[in-house]
């Protein structure tokens, strides 16, 4: 008889709490921070990171060409270290971003987005991708320099100028009135 | 519009007798208080507002920045060859300073996303040490 009453409470209790889990409501002020913190990393992969005279400057290779054959090993070093300085600041800024949107549409969008589920998985992969191929690219330039995998670099960037479009449509119904008003509600 | 319009009497009336990027950098860049980050001009300022000339100064400031991101090093190198010319100084203390004070690094626009800015400033510091192995040469010359 004991034991019946201890697991009816204890099945009560777990009852009570899926029932005050499914009520629960998303807090507002963290999902508006949310949404500014998306729309901001995708401003800034878009307009700042990933335009492509920027991702051809930081690895022209004509720069090198350039210092190879106009200047001696010294100002040749340190070009190899300051465009490999520049390089795996780039990637890790574009990891950081990266990271910032995936964990939007990981824990919020569904909230917001117009977003299928097919569409979420694919979108969650490919950032979880677009991570590990950063990471692989920040070891490469480290150990390689800045011009060891020009090709992988190109195919980050496109391949991260893809997802965000999709995560721009998904964000589209956040103009930027919307957006002044959620940054303002955020700060206060 | 009235932006728009102050920023195309910059260009045709100002700008344009600047030809390279580099000098219309340190040009805008010069018009800028660094107090309070607002830029003036007032032969534009009297033909419009201040505020438009304030903001049509930072809007050909922005275009003058990613030109010169733009430039390939070689280009670069050129564009400093030509200002240290313009100036008249001697190329080896105009270097010296510029390797000293950095002075490029408060010519950047506001807002500049970190790693262009970076991009200019890494690209001066090399082009500052081509132009520093080409002294001798350059001071050879001039005693010859």
């Amino acid at each position: 008889m004991i034991s019946l009453i201890f697991f009816l409470a204890i099945g009560a209790l777990l009852f009570l709490s899926l029932f005050l889990l499914a009520r629960r409501k998303p807090r507002a002020e963290g999902s508006s921070g949310a949404l500014v913190e998306a729309r901001q990393a995708l401003t800034a992969l878009q307009d700042g990171l990933l335009p492509a005279a920027l991702v051809r400057r930081v690895f022209a290779k004509e720069d090198w060409e350039y210092v190879r054959s106009e200047a001696p090993k010294a100002v040749r070093e340190l070009f190899v270290d300051e465009r490999r300085s520049l390089a795996i600041l780039w990637l890790t800024q574009v990891r950081a971003q990266i990271r910032s949107l995936g964990r939007f549409h990981r824990g919020t969008a569904r909230h917001y987005a117009n977003l299928n589920p097919r569409l979420e998985l694919r979108l969650a992969v490919s950032f979880a991708a677009l991570t590990g191929a950063c990471s692989v690219l920040q070891v490469l330039v480290y150990v390689g320099g800045p011009y060891v995998a020009p090709r992988m670099v190109g195919a980050v960037a496109g391949a991260l100028q893809g997802a965000c479009k999709i995560s721009e449509e998904s964000l589209a119904f956040l103009n930027a009135a919307r957006l002044g008003t959620l940054a303002g509600a955020t700060r206060s | 519009m009235d932006v728009e319009q102050a920023a195309r009497d910059l260009r045709n009336r100002t700008l344009s007798d600047i030809p390279r990027s580099l000098d219309r950098l340190i040009y805008l860049a010069s018009m800028r208080d660094y107090n309070t980050g607002l830029y003036y001009h007032d032969g534009l300022a009297s033909r419009f507002t201040q505020e438009v000339a304030c903001e049509a100064l930072a809007q050909c400031h922005r275009e003058a920045f990613t030109q010169l991101v733009g430039c390939s090093l070689r280009d670069l190198v050129g564009q400093m060859e030509g200002y240290i010319d313009s100036t008249h100084t001697s190329p080896r203390d105009f270097v010296a300073a510029w390797k000293k004070l950095e002075p490029y690094r408060v010519a950047v626009p506001v807002e500049t996303d970190p790693v262009s800015a970076q991009l200019l400033f890494s690209s001066f510091k090399i082009a500052l040490a081509i132009l520093e192995t080409r002294l001798p040469s350059v001071l050879a010359q001039s005693s010859a």
